[in-house]
């Protein structure tokens, strides 16, 4: 199984860290280079991790655990209005992005009130496309225990839940973080930091179990394998303006180019003399035409 | 508020909150400025050695207040010294207290309205307002308004 790990180091010398990667068979998940200093996402080999830490030493950087590289996740609020935007869907997104995640903000047009709230069958869709999903609540227990898992419960995808009150659990979810709920203003203080690297490491841990769950019956191809293939056959894609242009999940990639023009291409793309169209799903995205492949695993083609 | 630039006007807030019914119950005092327009009404000012220290009373008429003496001292002679203070150089009081800083009358209950709108959980679409001298008060609900919500509004306001 492959770990996943953010390195922080100077830009200098750093073609060796990329040259023991490939010896290993790891991948740069992404690359991110600010003046001379260097933040790449990295996916590497288990029992590899001990020999990659001894040379990120020797070239003086950091590498931190993050298991959230490779997965999209969904901040869901309840709309698209002041009350729940932007500040707790933002600040639990961007501590999200600090853990390795691709995170995109959802807000729903109803999942207000105790007998409006609800999900729509498009939204469903749209949240099911990503890995994991945090809904963003607010600070009432009986409103949270009672009408809002409406909002999640049919949701094939793993959902995690913050909100105000101290819960242990809430029906329907992978987890529950506490003392978030509704707030109006930009995180501060290290008490809610503090709540908000809680959201990150539940989040971590869902996906890490994701990740197990796939080896039971795993993919007939690693996604980032797909990634690397789609980067170097379809150049288009790596030239894309969105960011992350071509985005790694769990189950598969999310390519920023319109569906229309690019899935023949993306469907014919070749690994191992097999067309991807054969090992995959390639279909269109709810979100801006975007082309969605997800790897089909290994137990469809017995 | 300090979105609203509303921290000098609300005196009091006070809010009623049954998620079983549900119905959530707002009240916000202010302090009213209908009518009152120069710097004279709505500020202290103090004479000082070269110049005049103008004290607001709220931040709503900060914007309205710097325009109205930059157009009169130019910008060279106004400074902005703290959040709803304001130092004229080179200028006596009676110079500064009838300088009008808008043409009509302030009514801030429309930024009352917004900051209720804005505290009010965003399901609770059936809203009452009821205006007074200095006070509004609102009720949300996702029901029609019941009468018994409406005698919880009014004991709330004639309670303090």
């Amino acid at each position: 199984m492959l770990k996943y790990l953010i390195f922080e180091g100077g830009l200098y010398r750093h073609e060796i860290l990329e040259e023991f990667l490939q010896d290993i068979g790891g991948f740069v998940v992404q690359k991110t280079v600010v003046s001379l200093d260097l933040i790449m996402n990295l996916a590497v080999p288990e029992e590899e991790v001990g020999r990659l830490q001894e040379l990120v030493v020797e070239l003086k950087g950091k590498v931190k655990e993050a298991p959230l590289i490779g997965t999209e996740v969904a901040v869901v609020a309840p709309t698209l209005s002041r009350h729940h935007l932007p500040h707790p869907a933002c600040d639990i997104a961007e501590n999200l992005r600090r853990s390795g995640a691709k995170t995109n903000i959802i807000g729903l047009a109803r999942g207000v009130g105790q007998r409006i709230v609800h999900t729509s069958a498009k939204e469903k869709e749209l949240i099911e496309e990503h890995d994991i999903a945090v809904f963003t609540l607010g600070n009432f227990e009986r409103c949270l225990r009672e009408f809002k898992p409406i909002l999640f419960r049919e949701l094939s995808i793993p959902v995690i839940i913050t909100g105000g009150p101290p819960l242990d659990s809430l029906p329907g979810a992978q987890g529950y973080v506490g003392g978030i709920g509704r707030y109006p203003e930009r995180v501060r203080t290290g008490e809610m930091i503090e709540r908000l690297r809680a959201v990150s490491a539940l989040s971590g841990r869902v996906a890490e179990q994701r990740r197990r769950e796939l080896d039971i019956d795993p993919l007939v191809v690693e996604p980032i394998i797909v990634k690397e293939e789609v980067e170097r056959q379809v150049p288009e894609s790596v030239e894309a303006l969105s960011p992350n242009p071509v985005t790694l999940k769990v189950d598969g990639v999310r390519i920023k180019l319109p569906y229309d023009e690019y899935h023949d291409k993306v469907a014919g793309i070749t690994l191992d003399g097999k067309r991807l169209g054969g090992l995959a799903v390639v279909k269109r995205s709810l979100m801006r035409d975007y082309i969605l492949v997800r790897v089909l695993p290994e137990s469809r083609f017995k | 508020m300090e979105d609203l630039a509303l921290g000098g006007s609300v005196q009091t807030v006070h809010m009623f909150i049954r998620s079983d019914g549900p119905v959530f119950i707002i009240k916000i005092k202010y302090r009213e400025f209908v009518g009152r327009n120069t710097l004279g009404e709505l500020s202290r000012i103090l004479e000082r050695g070269n110049g005049v220290r103008i004290i607001l009373e709220s931040e709503v008429d900060l914007g309205d207040a710097l325009k109205a003496l930059w157009n009169v001292f130019g910008r060279d002679r106004v400074e902005q010294v703290g959040r709803m203070d304001i130092v004229v150089s080179r200028a006596r009081e009676d110079e500064v207290r009838n300088i009008k800083i808008r043409d009509r009358a302030l009514d801030i209950s429309n930024k009352i309205n917004e900051l209720a709108a804005r505290i009010i959980p965003e399901g609770f679409r059936i809203r009452s307002v009821t205006k007074g001298a200095g006070v509004m008060t609102f009720i949300a609900a996702e029901d029609p308004i019941t009468e018994e919500w409406k005698e919880i509004a009014s004991r709330m306001e004639g309670g303090d």
